[in-house]
């Protein structure tokens, strides 16, 4: 079964777990110490749970078997996910780059002066973390771009 | 199978295509947030600012680029000139006179802040002190200035990696340099190097043999470090090696001392030079010290051209006018105010965070420890304290009223062990070194005060006629300073009214030729003759009694022509006979009522709560009080445990410290801003409306400003205005710079770039001069000009309330009445030009640690006479149009939530009329949205731009403080309408600024077009590739199904 799996959905699983992984890293960058706890960022979640469960539908759809006249219909709706779940990834890179900008401003390009005050091992853990997240999730977003252009269905037997 | 391998293709491309297309459109929408910030990354212009010249309200002075810039650098040889201090002048050390000078310490050859390029202009033709001396014709000796700087120094240019990008870049280094920044209470390494390691370091082992001893004055540079963010620690020292000494990192280190011992072994006479925006210790080569040398100069913090005038100073070209703008003493423990310093914990500030249980913040953790200004932790930064328990009695005016107490009241207990750290009983000339004012002139001069008029009316004036007499045979300039001693009553001993026995009024300069007599005239408010008292008349009082003016040399020298007016002579304990007149002027009658109203607003008290007895409700803090020295000296408050939780007050208490100072109203529904076709310019708003914010077209434009807008525009103030709609109003930028404004210049003729940011704050400060103070103001109003920036940070006018902060060099004086006086010429001279120079940090901003939150605590005096009188010259008396609030707390209360300083004091009794911004917001549960509405900000700052929303967070609320959204603030008149009120004041003094030189036009940028074009096409791909795809897969999907049917039936 494992084995029959195509390079399409090889891939749309790898983008489900960098996306798993993006909003775990979130999860603890915004509840650890250091200058981003608690900076919750609007839809990110979202963002990416929804493109999460997008994948796993066209995972899904594409084990599953049905009629020919129902397969364009399926073929239809996955690959109208697998557009859509990119657009998701992307909308919360761009929303989590919007909401840290200021953040990393203070923390990398402080007047000199000010560095020590600023650029505490909790505040640059912190930053690095957010860093991470970001990095994370511009890869989620480029693999499902890339993925899409990958069939899912399953190799013959 | 062709379609089938196409259709992926296509599936793929649209999803790439849509990515991009969201991608650039929230790209284009934070890009514009920031537009500012990338414009200047960049180097595109958003906006474009036209200027019609034939009607522009203000005009530069200077009609080419060469006359601006010759201006800003007249300026600052000028505060080299006017700002060097001979504090010690022995031996006819000064001036040098055709001498050679040997240069000893490495601030001699990197003068401070040379090795701190944040705090210089950095021109290409900076002249620093080895330049000015050999411009000057002093010879240098060349092999101490070859090891110096070839061996010890070596500067060059280092590699280091940027940790960002990771590339290398390049920057000047040296192998030794002192320590620029002293860190936040950190220890701070004196790097001087020793002479004991001269040769090890590459200096021939007979250097000195080179030295021509008969003819040559060694010149010793130290300097002290300073920055944002830093604070000098007492006992912080660590030495060249970085072991810790224990000592004052003031004073001179034994490393340093060996420098001066180099010096005095090699040449005939030793001149030292302070360099330093911190006061330092300079006890042991002062008279009488083991290492005394002949003269001491201070040079204060240098820019690009000041060493000119230091060296015109040093070499006799002109007369030397500076005086000392604080009190050097013999150990910084012996100021009351160290006592209480850098502050420390409440025994209970944990208690004060919630667990997730703040209406405004539900579910958030908020602790109460303090995290810096810059943010960093969920937290209300309200954990410490330190109480100013030494009131009105800071710098000169403790040393001198307890030095005037100990020969006139000695039963107030002056000559006690309290305070003394040089003896078992205090003695002033044990513990000042150089007093207040002092400077010593080369040419001979008596200053005499002729006559005083006072006006006591509410808008009176002093008027004081200073004569000074040029005794010597060369013509001159001369520095004269009046000072006052008030009478300190039985009234206010019961009162608990301080008094210092002498202040500082107001000072002047004018030339003499030599022989001649001339007169100076200087004026001051009477109103500063007024002492407030905060607990019986709570207003403004004037005892009855006698005030005796006087001129002098400084404030010693002032306190002995009262004495000796008063019948006092050296068999009394005066430790010197009177060398000026006193004149008298009396008040027969207590006073407290011309004083008592201000601008029409009756003046009480405002801040008790700042006052630590106030939460207490018991006398947790005895105030210095000059009836008992020894009884009333402070302790160090942060030893005693203070309980926010036992306070009777304590619920109000921890309300204050978490932010609460208002509440959002629910009950009282606000009026929607509507387009009443009003616009800021000047086809609607006539000339005689501009100047008169009664007049109602003011309220009228700014009710067309949507609820949105009022407050979003408040609390995202940003760093430049934001185009409010209905309004029009222009754009404007702020820009960063207590020396003037950090834009370059570019002169398109001849493509030169040149910076105006040439002034020093420390060198104007002891120039003493109110004149120099709007010579230099007007200068950088013009730099405005040129730049076409109207709108700066441009000066600090904090009080100085100990050595140890770290920001002293952009402040003036430990006086309050000297740093008015240079505040009010600063601020007047650039808004003679329309330029908002904002002077920093109101309120109290007393030491950069923790200033992000910690209390200031003290009595209503003080609040009044030190650190608000400070601005009080350049916000009510000048014209001044902007300041910015402190960072810390006064009391219990963010300094901008503190509605007694900024709309009682501020906008009522001082009628201010101009912007009121907060410091950099970055911690939105300090930083409380609705209390600084309330408090009369007009902009809080962040790096943010077009922001003036309060709907651009999630669920439509806003993006930094979730408790705020258009529904939350809608049933709450008062704050949209004072919201309103705080933009009408932001909007009145634009229009009365060169802001209303020009106007703004928004314009594509070519990253605008960019960003478009990426939109459309990106939009239109993902269509046609989506289309095709969906057609492609039918088509596929038929044809396997007409396929699969047509091998069914066969």
């Amino acid at each position: 079964m494992i084995k029959k799996q195509s390079v399409g959905i090889w891939m749309n699983v790898a983008v489900v777990l960098l996306t798993l992984v993006s909003l775990i890293v979130y999860g603890v960058n915004i509840s650890s110490e250091g200058y981003f706890k608690n900076a919750a960022v609007s839809n990110l979640i979202l963002y990416g749970v929804l493109a999460i469960v997008m994948l796993i539908m066209v995972i899904v759809l594409a084990q599953v078997k049905v009629s020919d006249s129902v397969q364009l219909a399926v073929e239809i709706v996955s690959g109208i996910l697998r557009i859509a779940a990119p657009v998701l990834l992307t909308l919360g890179l761009v929303t989590l780059v919007s909401a840290r900008a200021e953040g990393l401003g203070f923390i990398f390009f402080s007047n000199e002066d000010v560095l020590l005050e600023v650029q505490t091992a909790a505040n640059m853990s912190s930053a690095t973390g957010t860093i991470v997240n970001m990095v994370c999730l511009g890869i989620s977003a480029i693999a499902a771009m890339a993925a899409a252009f990958f069939s899912t269905k399953k190799k013959d037997a | 199978m062709k379609t089938k391998k196409i259709a992926p293709a296509m599936r793929g491309l649209a999803a790439v295509t849509a990515s991009v297309m969201a991608l650039s459109i929230v790209g284009a929408d934070i890009a514009d947030g920031y537009r500012a910030r990338i414009d200047s990354a960049l180097g595109t212009q958003s906006y474009v600012t036209k200027n019609d010249e034939d009607s522009a309200r203000f005009v530069s002075d200077y009609a080419t680029f060469e006359e601006m810039k010759a201006a800003a650098k007249d300026i600052a040889v000028r505060e080299g000139e006017e700002g060097t201090v001979i504090m010690k002048n022995d031996n006819d050390v000064l001036p040098l006179s055709g001498k050679s000078v040997a240069l000893f310490g490495l601030a001699a050859y990197v003068p401070y802040p040379y090795a701190q390029k944040d705090l210089k202009a950095g021109n290409e033709d900076a002249v620093n002190l080895v330049q000015a001396f050999t411009d000057a014709g002093v010879e240098i000796n060349q092999t101490v200035m070859d090891f110096y700087q070839k061996n010890i120094l070596n500067e060059h240019i280092e590699e280091v990696e940027n940790k960002w990008t990771g590339e290398k870049e390049k920057q000047v280094a040296y192998d030794n340099i002192y320590v620029s920044a002293p860190g936040d209470m950190a220890t701070y390494q004196i790097n001087e190097v020793p002479p004991s390691e001269y040769e090890s370091l590459g200096a021939p082992a007979d250097w000195k043999s080179k030295i021509n001893k008969d003819e040559t004055v060694g010149i010793c540079v130290f300097a002290r470090g300073a920055g944002e963010g830093n604070t000098y620690a007492p006992g912080s020292a660590t030495d060249r090696a970085g072991k810790e000494t224990g000592a004052d990192p003031l004073a001179l280190s034994a490393d340093e001392l060996a420098v001066v011992d180099a010096a005095k072994e090699t040449c005939s006479q030793v001149v030292v030079l302070i360099n330093s925006g911190n006061t330092m210790v300079l006890k042991e080569i002062a008279e009488g010290g083991a290492h005394e040398v002949d003269g001491i100069a201070y040079i204060g913090c240098l820019n690009d051209y000041q060493a000119t005038g230091v060296v015109n100073v040093l070499t006799g070209n002109v007369n030397a006018t500076g005086a000392l703008p604080d009190t050097y003493v013999a150990d910084n423990a012996s100021i009351p105010a160290v006592m209480n310093f850098g502050g420390g914990y409440y025994a209970d500030y944990e208690s004060i965070g919630r667990n997730g249980d703040d209406p405004r913040y539900p579910g958030v953790e908020i602790a109460n420890t303090e995290a810096g200004s810059f943010g960093g932790s969920d937290t209300y930064n309200g954990g410490t304290y330190v109480v100013e328990a030494e009131g009105i009695y800071v710098g000169y005016k403790y040393f001198e009223t307890r030095y005037y107490d100990a020969v006139a009241n000695p039963d107030s207990g002056a000559n006690s062990a309290a305070g003394a750290t040089q003896a078992a009983a205090w003695d002033y000339n044990n513990e000042v070194l150089y007093d207040f004012g002092h400077g010593l002139s080369y040419l001979d001069y008596a200053q005499n005060l002729k006559s005083v008029e006072v006006d006591k009316t509410a808008d009176g004036n002093i008027t004081a006629v200073v004569e000074l007499k040029n005794n010597s045979d060369q013509d001159g300039t001369f520095l004269a300073q009046l000072y006052v001693q008030q009478p300190y009553t039985e009234y206010d001993k019961e009162n608990h009214v301080e008094k210092s026995a002498v202040m500082f009024l107001n000072s002047a300069k004018t030339e003499v030729a030599a022989g001649k007599t001339e007169e100076v005239t200087i004026t001051i408010p009477t109103k500063y003759l007024a002492s407030y008292d905060y607990t019986n008349a709570k207003t403004y009082i004037l005892d009855e009694g006698d005030y005796y003016f006087t001129a002098a040399a400084g404030s010693h020298e002032a306190v002995n022509n009262i004495l000796a007016e008063q019948g006092y002579t050296v068999k009394d304990g005066m430790d010197a006979e009177a060398s000026g007149a006193v004149q008298t002027w009396k008040l027969d009658e207590f006073d407290n009522t011309t004083f008592a109203v201000e601008n029409g607003t009756e003046v009480t008290n405002v801040a008790e709560e700042a006052d630590l007895n106030y939460w207490t409700e018991e006398e947790t803090v005895t105030y210095l009080s000059r009836q008992d020295w020894e009884g009333t000296y402070p302790i160090n408050y942060n030893e005693v445990e203070i309980k926010v939780g036992d306070s009777p007050k304590s619920e109000e208490w921890i309300a204050e410290l978490r932010g609460e100072t208002y509440t959002i109203q629910t009950d009282d529904p606000a009026k929607e801003g509507k387009d009443q076709g009003i616009r800021f310019d000047t086809a609607t708003i006539q000339p005689n409306q501009m100047e008169d914010i009664n007049d109602p077209v003011w309220d009228e434009l700014v009710a067309e400003i949507t609820i949105d807008e009022a407050v979003g525009a408040v609390i995202h103030g940003g760093s430049q205005t934001d185009k409010l709609t209905n309004v029009e109003n222009p754009i404007v930028n702020q820009n960063e710079g207590v020396s003037g404004f950090t834009a370059a210049y570019e002169d398109k003729e001849s493509g030169e770039t040149y910076r105006f940011n040439v002034h020093s704050q420390t060198l104007l400060g002891s120039s003493f001069n109110p004149q120099l103070a709007y010579d230099w103001g007007r200068v950088e109003g013009n730099s405005g000009l040129w730049l076409q920036r109207y709108h700066l940070w441009g000066t600090g006018l904090t009080q100085r309330r100990t050595p140890y902060n770290g920001r002293n060099y952009e402040y003036i004086s430990e006086d309050p009445m000297l740093t008015n006086r240079m505040g009010y010429g600063i601020l007047q001279g650039c808004a003679d030009m329309g330029i908002l120079n904002g002077p920093k940090h109101m309120g109290f901003n007393d030491q950069e640690h923790n200033r992000g939150g910690i209390s200031a605590y003290m009595h209503e005096q003080k609040f009044r006479e030190t650190d608000l009188r400070c601005f009080q010259g350049g916000l009510e008396d000048a014209d001044g149009m902007a300041v910015m609030i402190a960072f810390n707390r006064i009391g219990a209360t963010n300094a901008s939530h503190h509605v007694g300083m900024l709309q009682d004091i501020l906008r009522n009794e001082w009628a201010f009329t101009g912007l009121i911004s907060t410091d950099m917001m970055n911690n939105k549960y300090y930083f409380n949205p609705e209390s600084m509405i309330m408090a009369g900000i007009t902009q809080v700052a962040d790096f943010a731009t077009e922001d003036n929303h309060i709907n651009m967070g999630e669920n439509g609320a806003d993006a930094t403080w979730m408790h705020i959204s258009e529904d939350t603030v809608k049933n709450d008149a008062a704050l949209v309408e004072q919201a309103r009120e705080n933009l009408k004041y932001q909007l009145y003094t634009f229009a009365n600024s060169a802001v209303m030189n020009v106007s703004t036009e928004r314009v594509m940028t070519w990253w605008d077009i960019a960003l478009k074009t990426i939109t459309y096409v990106s939009g239109a791909l993902a269509v046609a590739s989506a289309a095709a795809w969906i057609v492609l897969t039918v088509q596929s999907g038929k044809k396997a199904t007409t396929k699969k049917k047509e091998e069914s039936e066969s």
